[in-house]
């Protein structure tokens, strides 16, 4: 329970590791009595940060004044004998391989700082310009993305069954992915230190558990006081809310990674370089996929599903138990987006956000398929983990979430219905 | 020229519109008098279904007609084709004389094309009055340079409102004028959405099963308003199941089943027609 | 524990810059979602504009402050009308996801790396106000002090609130006037159901498109204020939650009521401000065991911010209709 103590000072909810720099020049009352301060963080969109990175300060005349590492989060700050204008050089050469200066930035640059300030220096980092062929790279960010969308779509399925057989549009969603991420963190790494694969399966349970849990204790009693849609949406988005800042109070905000599967050397596939973990995610997801809509075609409670998802009350009357059919369906969805949380936590580390990030392209792919269209939720799905990586070959990863988000847009201009939805009678 | 072909539809009395259409032969797609809505080749198709596959239709003006038909004829399609609320597939079809391209639900409503729905659309939370007020056209205070100040539509609101108030008072509904919409019982919700709809000036009003849920004395005095609105020069389109009420009120019947106008013709001639009693039946149509 | 503090610091952030700010975003929400029915869950687009088109117009481009509030405003049309186009033909679900989706694209691209010359990027920007405060009428000395107790402001929070107050009375006048009026009954009647507005002869488009102006608009008086109180602008202070809180104050208040927003913000603020103070107090009493202590110290904004996770869940449980709403209104709201 340590870590609970790390999470001091960064409270106000907004706060993810990066915003340190920020907060210290908006906080940077000059104060002769402190000491002046340059720091900065090394990252790349809101999940990558570079630790063992060194910088350097030099005074004007080039005389080195200070040096500095950044830390796990990527962060650094050098203390500077006083007022003035300062040289800070990144040694580039300390960057993780693949990651250089972007485009139109130089190692050194100039700042000044006031008496008893600190003074934020940024670094823009990303991936370098690679050696590699560009056929080489397209061909890796399709699998990323691959990997991502298939990520996305399982963590869907509880979305959008929930959506089809209740009209529960659940914004606490994404949190039920952080939950999974964050209890497999535990039985992986405190409780019992599990081996990941069997903390995964029994995060599986617990998430399982959780959801079949929401749906008896609240959602089935808020159903049978005919709430509003629009209510039940406000009980998730506060469900949501409440649930992220419980995670952070006992996980903190830090990102963590899981202790098993870290480091692994990449296989070769023609263009491609992966690492068993990637292979293994992508497998079983496809697995699990293809078990999940297969059940929905075949088997009996498939079938029921399908039925109260057309039509819920004709379905009831035809002797199909609607509570149980969407108890079931709380409790797989609720496992497969926990699920989805251990292998998004695996891929980016885990922190008390993962969710509600995911939630954003998860809804995304489950408006450009179509609402309530599993075929559609999946292909959906599919598009935006795609075009999330693959825009990386073009554009900056800090803006790639940018993409899927405004293709989401771009499509409901043309198809508001999405692209595999159906128009609805009026009338 | 056209003078000759279409008189003005203000001359129109009730004598004048409803005795020629005895005079029109009952044939599916037979052409009107004084039409007020000609429909060509409308279709629509769902996945493989075509529900609307009207060849040719005119409802004349001044006359009530009935839209009648088994369940899934395409009744309520049409309807939806005809005022914009669904878009069709191929067709085309004019409006008081003008045609109607790109329809759009809100246009057509201004020209005077207006509707109601199946599943009433009562505004829960405004009151019966505003429900009613909220009909009336062209209101300057529905624009937003006005809006702010009062001087410049409280004039025509408080006339409106003594129409509106005339109008709640005919459908026994001037005594839950300021109660909200949501409270009133289902058949009452019909007869505000049809005070409604007058309120809004129409030309043509289309009911989508003004009747359903109505209890029988109220739907006597609807029946009654239906008729006296025609007698005053409205056109009136309405679909309806119970054949009591069709024959009762409506001067000329439309028979839907599969999409196509299978008959048409006056009441006492279609619900005697073979072809008719075969599609309610269910009976395959023989030489299909 | 002293509740001399807890309650200063509750009514402060109750009549606080902070609330002015909620207060005109849920203003403009209401006109959004309380008139209209928009589901407009990106409200925090519109503040993001506001305050950065002020910040940003001031600092990139030294342009004068009246200018830059001018340029903040300007832009929050842009995005209603940018917005409007391809979503307000939207289902309602649909309409509020993407309306998320697009403040976060505003967000990302504003703090980006690559906006760092315009907008500061990551970075916050930041600005001389000094054009506002020369304005301020209140003695501003070190000494100056306005309130009772511990409840008292500077002469320079004065000023902010001062005009903060008055013109979220001003916005709350000319919504009231336009929504009382036959155009608020069109907006109402959108609400309850588009499609009977249409079936009589109403633009839906067109007046959705103007209360998303109209609601996206007071939103961006809320980001100019944020900016002018803060004299510059952080993407991180424009996350999504920011909506849901105004969405808290909106239904605590009471949404499609005239000061059900501006009460709600009071509220919003003055309650979870208490609570923070109040376990700020707590962690520092001896008699609480230290694991408890250890625990809560640090984490009192967590815990504030889940509080109001939590009083959304029971507000639609017990009061939906907020404390100024009518209960009969929303029990016919079963759609």
């Amino acid at each position: 329970m340590r870590r609970l103590l790390a999470l001091a000072g960064l409270v106000l909810c907004l706060v993810l590791a990066w915003v340190a720099p920020s907060m210290a020049q908006s906080g940077g009352d000059a104060d002769s009595s402190q000491p002046s301060v340059l720091e900065g963080t090394l990252r790349v969109g809101f999940d990558q940060f570079f630790a063992g990175v060194e910088i350097t300060v030099a005074d004007q005349s080039g005389t080195k004044v200070g040096q500095a590492v950044t830390d796990s989060e990527g962060q650094w700050s050098v203390t500077v004998p006083g007022a003035g204008a300062y040289r800070v050089t990144l040694d580039e050469s300390t960057l993780p391989e693949g990651i250089g200066l972007r485009e139109g930035f130089e190692s050194t640059v100039e700042v000044a700082v006031t008496e008893g300030a600190s003074r934020a220096v940024v670094f823009a980092v990303g991936e370098a310009p690679k050696g590699t062929p560009f056929g080489e790279r397209a061909a890796q960010t399709v699998f990323n993305g691959l990997k991502f969308g298939l990520i996305i779509a399982m963590s869907a399925i509880g979305l959008s069954l929930i959506y089809g057989t209740t009209g529960l549009v659940n914004f606490a969603h994404g949190e039920l992915v952080t939950f999974g991420a964050v209890i497999a963190w535990y039985f992986n790494s405190s409780w019992g230190e599990l081996n990941l694969i069997v903390a995964a399966i029994v995060t599986m349970i617990v998430c399982g558990m959780l959801g079949a849990g929401l749906e008896t204790g609240l959602f089935r009693p808020l159903r049978h006081r005919r709430l509003g849609i629009f209510q039940l949406v406000v009980v998730t988005i506060g469900l949501s809310l409440l649930g992220r800042q419980v995670i952070q109070l006992f996980f903190g905000a830090e990102p963590l990674p899981y202790t098993d599967f870290q480091v692994q050397e990449r296989w070769e596939f023609g263009p491609w370089a992966v690492t068993p973990r990637e292979l293994v995610t992508v497998a079983v997801i496809i697995v699990l996929l293809l078990a999940v809509g297969m059940m929905l075609q075949w088997t009996r409670f498939g079938k029921a599903t399908r039925a109260v998802s057309d039509n819920a009350s004709l379905a009831e009357a035809s002797g199909i138990n609607v509570n149980r059919v969407v108890l079931m369906v709380w409790a797989m969805g609720a496992a497969l987006a926990g699920l989805g949380g251990v292998f998004q936590g695996l891929d980016t580390d885990i922190d008390p956000f993962l969710g509600f990030q995911l939630l954003l392209l998860i809804f995304a792919g489950v408006e450009l398929g179509g609402l309530g269209t599993a075929f559609g939720a999946l292909a959906g799905s599919l598009i935006i983990g795609m075009s999330t990586e693959v825009s990386t070959l073009w554009i900056s990863p800090e803006l790639k979430f940018v993409v899927p988000l405004a293709a989401l847009i771009l499509v409901l201009l043309f198809r508001p219905q999405g692209l595999f939805g159906i128009k609805a009678r009026v009338g | 020229m056209p003078d000759d072909v279409m008189p003005r539809p203000e001359s129109a009395s009730a004598d004048t519109a409803i005795e020629p259409i005895l005079t029109v032969p009952p044939v599916a797609g037979v052409p009107k008098p004084h039409p007020i809505l000609v429909v060509d080749e409308l279709t629509r198709s769902f996945g493989g279904l075509r529900a609307v596959d009207v060849d040719h239709l005119e409802v004349e003006r001044g006359v009530v007609t009935a839209l009648i038909g088994p369940n899934g004829a395409g009744k309520t399609t049409l309807f939806n084709l005809l005022t914009g609320f669904d878009r069709a597939d191929t067709g085309r079809w004019s409006f008081d004389g003008q045609p109607v391209s790109s329809p759009s639900p809100d246009q057509l409503a201004r020209k005077g094309m207006i509707r109601t729905f199946q599943l009433t659309k009562s505004l829960a939370k405004l009151t019966v009055l505003d429900n009613v007020l909220l009909g009336a056209p062209s209101q300057v205070g529905e624009r937003l340079s006005a809006a702010p100040f009062r001087s410049r539509w409280q004039n025509q609101e408080e006339a409106n409102i003594e129409l509106a108030e005339e109008l709640l008072d005919r459908f026994n509904l001037a005594h839950m004028r300021d109660e909200l919409a949501g409270t009133l019982s289902g058949g009452q919700r019909k007869l505000l959405e049809v005070a409604r709809a007058l309120m809004a000036d129409p030309v043509m009003i289309m009911l989508d099963e003004p009747m359903a849920g109505v209890n029988p004395a109220l739907a006597q005095s609807l029946m009654h308003h239906i008729t006296q609105l025609a007698f005053e020069g409205l056109t009136v389109v309405f679909i309806e199941h119970a054949m009591d009420v069709v024959t009762g009120i409506s001067d000329w019947v439309v028979v839907l089943a599969q999409g196509r106008i299978i008959a048409e013709g006056p009441p006492w001639k279609v619900i005697h027609d073979d072809e008719v009693i075969d599609a309610y039946l269910g009976r395959r149509r023989a030489g299909g | 524990m002293d509740f001399d503090i807890i309650f200063g610091n509750a009514a402060r952030a109750a009549f606080g810059p902070e609330a002015v700010i909620l207060a005109l975003a849920a203003i403009g929400l209401n006109v959004h979602f309380g008139f209209t029915g928009l589901l407009n869950f990106g409200q925090v687009g519109f503040l993001l504009l506001g305050a950065y088109g002020t910040s940003v117009s001031v600092a990139t481009f030294g342009w004068s402050l009246w200018v830059g509030i001018l340029v903040g405003l300007v832009l929050s049309v842009a995005l209603a009308v940018a917005l409007g186009f391809p979503t307000l033909r939207l289902h309602a679900v649909m309409f509020a996801i993407v309306t998320i989706a697009a403040a976060e694209i505003i967000r990302i691209l504003i703090g980006s790396t690559d906006a760092i010359g315009l907008t500061g990027g990551p970075l916050s920007v930041s600005f001389d106000a000094g054009a506002f405060y020369d304005l301020n009428p209140y003695p501003d000395g070190p000494h100056d002090r306005y309130g009772v107790g511990t409840f008292e402001f500077t002469g320079q929070q004065m000023w902010v609130i001062t005009v903060g107050w008055v013109l979220v009375a001003l916005v709350s006048l000319v919504v009231f006037l336009i929504v009382r009026s036959p155009w608020g009954r069109v907006l109402k009647s959108i609400r309850e159901d588009e499609d009977a507005a249409r079936s009589l002869g109403k633009n839906v488009f067109s007046y959705k498109m103007q209360a998303l102006i109209i609601g996206g608009v007071i939103g961006g008086m809320g980001g100019v204020v944020d900016a002018i109180k803060t004299s510059g602008a952080d993407p991180n202070g424009f996350r999504p939650q920011v909506t849901f809180f105004a969405y808290t104050a909106l239904l605590l208040g009471g949404a499609a009521t005239y000061l059900g927003p501006v009460l709600g913000a009071i509220l919003f603020w003055f309650l979870r401000e208490w609570i923070e103070s109040f376990l700020r107090q707590l962690t520092a009493e001896a008699w609480l065991p230290d694991a408890v202590a250890d625990f809560l110290s640090g984490s009192e904004g967590v815990i504030s911010v889940a509080m109001v996770g939590l009083t959304l869940v029971l507000l639609m449980l017990f009061r939906p209709q907020g404390i100024t709403g009518n209960r009969i209104e929303m029990q016919l709201d079963a759609r």
